[in-house]
């Protein structure tokens, strides 16, 4: 069955990238806020979401995975945090919300597209 | 020399009468003996180290005489009178020149007793011919050098006294000027009494005594206890702690407690300190520093977005093959996002070379607003995208004292801000007018633009790094601009207003303080 990917990123250029770097994998979905993001988790059930730390208007990525892992109906779907914020206590904060994976921006597509696919295959 | 001796010579010298004036009280004993005895000479001498010196004398002009040789060393060596009656006869003192060459025959003297016993000096009665002195006599001249000593005693004690005063004068005008509280506990920590600093730091009127009685933990907290712990040490440094005034109101405090002996009572000295300001300072250095930090954490972020484009998308291009227009279109990405990254690393150089830099980092030259206004605008050529700019500045514009190319470079900032904000071919004016502001003579250049506007919220943020209204990605810009600008005209003296109303436009008021010279 093919599995279904959404990104959740709030910055066109960034939701290019990350859609160009896992297309190969499944059906992609995008979302540009945290908002819209949840909904579409709720919505679609996607396998994996990958997900923009900051995420504007003072939206955190970190609510979204906790509120995705927190609903007994979505709390299976694999969180990838991807985050321009690299320090130690940034990915233990990540990890705390309960995402499967964290990744610092910049990152490879290369490598982003193997943890992904690491994701999916656990799912 | 012997100890004893050593010791009669320090009690003389500290009870400071060598070498002071004639003084009656003295002088009346010396005339009495002198008219009882009915001798030529009567003396008060007082037994130096290596002379005698006469505080009262009759019948001899010198002040001092050798003491080698003398009658007086001779009589201070024992208790009681010592009577010479014919010193011709006396091997002592036959050769001696006060017999020689000064004609003494006679002499009876009696030692003065300094108030710890010492035998500092004489009474002495001295005659040209032999005589002898009868028990009555010798009883009498123990009496007169009685009398003399008392009125040593009495100088000394009233020395004493002034001494005493003096130093008293001296305590009381440190601890009444000393910014530190100073207060005085007895052993059940009830307050004795307090300095003028301390009553006014708990609040009560200063020489009122209104500390006094109270109890010290009442003030200084219950933590104060433990200073008056048989184990604290009293040179401990100071302890932080919370005082309390009489109206209940609480203080950071700083407190010392040193135990003290007074008369055989055990005493507390207490020095208190208000340290309000310093924890002030302490809590403004904890906010920069965690500004700095936040600072730090977004600056960081901000530039590892665009890199993210930059990176990801040529590790695409170089391991995928993409048709010819989506090639473009990432290399179109990368460029953006390249520049957009020189741009980010450019402003903040500035901003932090501004920030370390202060006041000493511009150059600071009369500058003409008009000349600024129009090089601000030459400058900003390539940006503007058919926005008509209308500039209105008032005649006579005083000179501002300013750094030229920093000034330029905030105005630049809103300008550019205004044009990015608002629709092609929409109105924006630049003005500038001499004002009196805060009753101070300044220039007030405006900028007011017909754009997007912003939401109170959007302004309050306006000045913050890396703040970017809407965070609209259409909107080219780094952030910073409002943050270097305000840096800037705050280095020079200035501040800006900000009035907007979304969807009717901004208007950015810039205010410098005028050139004296020409204010």
């Amino acid at each position: 069955m093919d599995k279904t990917i959404l990104i959740v990123e709030d910055q066109d250029d960034l939701r290019l990238l990350v859609r160009l770097s896992l297309k190969s994998l499944g059906r992609v979905l995008l979302a540009s806020s945290a908002a819209q993001g949840l909904a579409m988790v709720r919505a679609e059930k996607p396998d994996l979401v990958t997900l923009d730390v900051w995420l504007g208007n003072g939206d955190s990525g970190l609510d979204v995975c906790r509120a995705i892992k927190a609903d007994p109906a979505t709390s299976h779907v694999k969180v990838l945090l991807l985050s321009a914020c690299g320090q130690q206590s940034d990915v233990e904060a990540g990890l705390d919300a309960g995402a499967d994976h964290y990744m610092i921006k910049p990152f490879s597509p290369q490598g982003l597209g193997e943890a992904a696919a690491a994701l999916l295959a656990a799912a | 020399m012997p100890q004893e001796e050593a010791h009669r010579l320090q009690v003389l010298l500290d009870l400071n009468i060598l070498d002071t004036a004639h003084e009656e009280r003295f002088d009346r004993i010396t005339r009495m003996a002198a008219r009882l005895f009915d001798v030529p000479v009567a003396l008060v001498s007082l037994i130096d180290a290596d002379r005698q010196w006469f505080k009262s004398r009759v019948g001899v002009t010198m002040d001092t005489t050798d003491r080698a040789n003398s009658f007086c060393t001779h009589t201070i060596l024992q208790a009681g009178v010592m009577v010479v009656e014919d010193a011709c006869r006396d091997e002592r003192f036959a050769a001696s020149p006060f017999v020689t060459e000064a004609g003494v025959r006679f002499y009876a003297g009696h030692p003065l007793a300094a108030p710890d016993g010492s035998r500092i000096g004489t009474v002495c009665i001295l005659d040209r011919s032999p005589r002898a002195l009868d028990d009555a006599q010798r009883t009498l001249l123990r009496d007169l050098a009685g009398m003399v000593s008392n009125e040593i005693a009495a100088s000394e004690l009233r020395r004493r006294h002034q001494q005493r005063q003096e130093n008293d004068a001296w305590v009381h005008g440190l601890l009444s000027h000393i910014p530190d509280g100073v207060l005085m506990l007895d052993s059940s920590g009830t307050v004795l009494c307090a300095n003028p600093a301390a009553e006014q730091m708990f609040g009560t009127r200063a020489g009122a005594g209104a500390l006094a009685g109270r109890a010290a933990a009442s003030l200084l907290g219950e933590d104060a206890a433990l200073l008056f712990a048989p184990s604290h040490r009293a040179d401990a440094p100071p302890q932080e702690g919370g005082g309390r005034r009489i109206d209940g109101t609480v203080f950071p405090l700083e407190v010392q407690v040193a135990p003290m002996d007074m008369d055989g009572q055990q005493r507390y000295a207490v020095i208190v300190r208000d340290v309000t300001r310093q924890h002030d300072l302490t809590l403004r250095g904890r906010a920069t520093e965690e500004r700095r930090r936040k600072h730090f954490t977004t600056a960081t972020h901000e530039l590892r977005t665009p890199m993210a484009s930059i990176l990801g998308f040529s590790e695409l291009l170089l391991k995928r093959d993409f048709d010819p227009a989506t090639s473009r279109e990432l290399l179109d990405i990368i460029h953006r996002q390249a520049s957009r990254l020189v741009d980010l690393i450019n402003q903040l150089l500035d901003l932090a070379r501004i920030e370390a830099g202060g006041i000493e980092g511009l150059a600071i030259a009369p500058v003409d607003v008009a000349e600024l206004v129009r090089q601000t605008l030459s400058g900003l050529n390539g940006l503007q995208q058919g926005h008509r700019i209308r500039v209105e500045l008032d005649d006579g514009l005083p000179m501002v004292a300013a750094d030229a190319s920093k000034l330029q470079q905030a105005l630049t900032n809103i300008v550019s801000n205004s044009i990015k904000y608002s629709s092609e071919g929409s109105l924006i004016d630049i003005g500038a007018s001499s004002l009196r502001h805060d009753g101070r003579p300044m220039v007030a250049i405006r900028v007011a633009d017909r754009g997007i506007g912003m939401t109170a919220d959007q302004q309050a943020r306006i000045f913050d790094a890396f703040y970017r209204a809407g965070e609209s990605q259409d909107v080219q810009g780094s952030g910073l601009g409002m943050t270097i600008f305000k840096e800037i005209i705050e280095l020079h003296g200035g501040h800006a207003d900000i009035v907007s109303q979304p969807g009717a436009g901004t208007t950015v008021t810039v205010w410098l303080p005028a050139e004296a010279s020409h204010g």
